[in-house]
């Protein structure tokens, strides 16, 4: 739960972060890159460090791999779903939902592991901070 | 900062006869903008999405029965705890206006007509529906309130 790995390479990414964070939670309001919805209001989320693998948001091609992904370790978590302005939810893969846009459906920004289905991760670098 | 009390939290399904629209009405109560560069779907299960109704902020839990209907799979964990349900038909298929507006009269239900095309009438069919949820509740409050005191 700690966010406490300021040791990597990128100082400035830790000046990314500490700009995000308040008490640890969102300072900002989390919005969908693409089209603006609110996703969660600012204090709504807790931050934490946790090693998630994601799908890529866009295709970069069309032989693409349906696993191709990125590992992300930066998220916010939240407990519960009323606690999202606005969300989707993906149907089950893998025993996992994943988070899209509730309006335009672009994602995933995020996702639920249904063995741990109470705790909903949204990742840091796939939603804007406003 | 704004007031962001939300009063009411509501599951609400929708439901109907397969290709009659319910997917897309969905798709236009939220903001549909196409990106065809999208990963391939693996579909929607639900949708979390904020209202205000009369200035009070209500959070609605949206489940469309994505073609289950077709199967007759609807099962109880789709629909237990529901508030509300709107069931979709289409008027220019086998059930006309007329029978759609006696079937409403008949189960006491609101009868809205929208556009998931052109998108008239939808994002009011949502907002009638938690009024109609939220007045129905404080309905059974004040009932419940009346006669717990014996007051009838």
């Amino acid at each position: 739960m700690a966010s406490e790995q300021s040791d990597c390479a990128a100082s400035s990414e830790a000046n990314d972060l500490s700009s995000l964070l308040e008490d640890g939670k969102n300072a900002k309001h989390l919005k969908c890159e693409r089209c603006g919805s609110t996703i969660l209001r600012k204090g709504d989320a807790v931050h934490v460090k946790k090693e998630i693998f994601l799908p890529h948001m866009k295709k970069k091609s069309e032989n693409q791999a349906p696993d191709d992904g990125e590992t992300l370790t930066d998220f916010w978590l939240v407990k519960d779903m009323f606690t999202f302005e606005n969300v989707g939810f993906s149907n089950t893969v893998e025993n996992k939902k994943f988070l899209i846009c509730a309006d335009c459906e672009v994602g995933p920004i995020g996702c639920q592991d249904l063995a741990d289905a109470i705790n909903l991760y949204v990742a840091l670098s796939r939603v804007k901070h406003e | 900062m704004e007031d962001d009390d939300c009063l009411t939290t509501l599951k609400i399904l929708i439901i109907g006869e397969s290709g009659v629209g319910k997917s897309s009405l969905l798709l236009r109560f939220t903001d549909d903008t196409f990106d065809p560069e999208q990963a391939a779907t693996i579909g929607v299960d639900f949708k979390v999405k904020s209202l205000t109704v009369d200035g009070n902020k209500a959070k609605l839990a949206i489940w469309d029965t994505a073609g289950q209907e077709r199967f007759r799979t609807l099962t109880p964990s789709y629909y237990r705890g529901a508030q509300g349900v709107i069931l979709v038909y289409d008027d220019k298929r086998e059930i006309s206006r007329d029978q759609g507006l006696r079937f409403a009269r008949k189960h006491s239900t609101l009868f809205i007509e929208c556009s998931a095309k052109t998108r008239d009438g939808v994002q009011c069919a949502f907002e009638e529906l938690v009024e109609k949820v939220c007045y129905c509740r404080l309905e059974n409050r004040w009932k419940k309130y009346v006669l717990d005191r014996g007051m009838i």
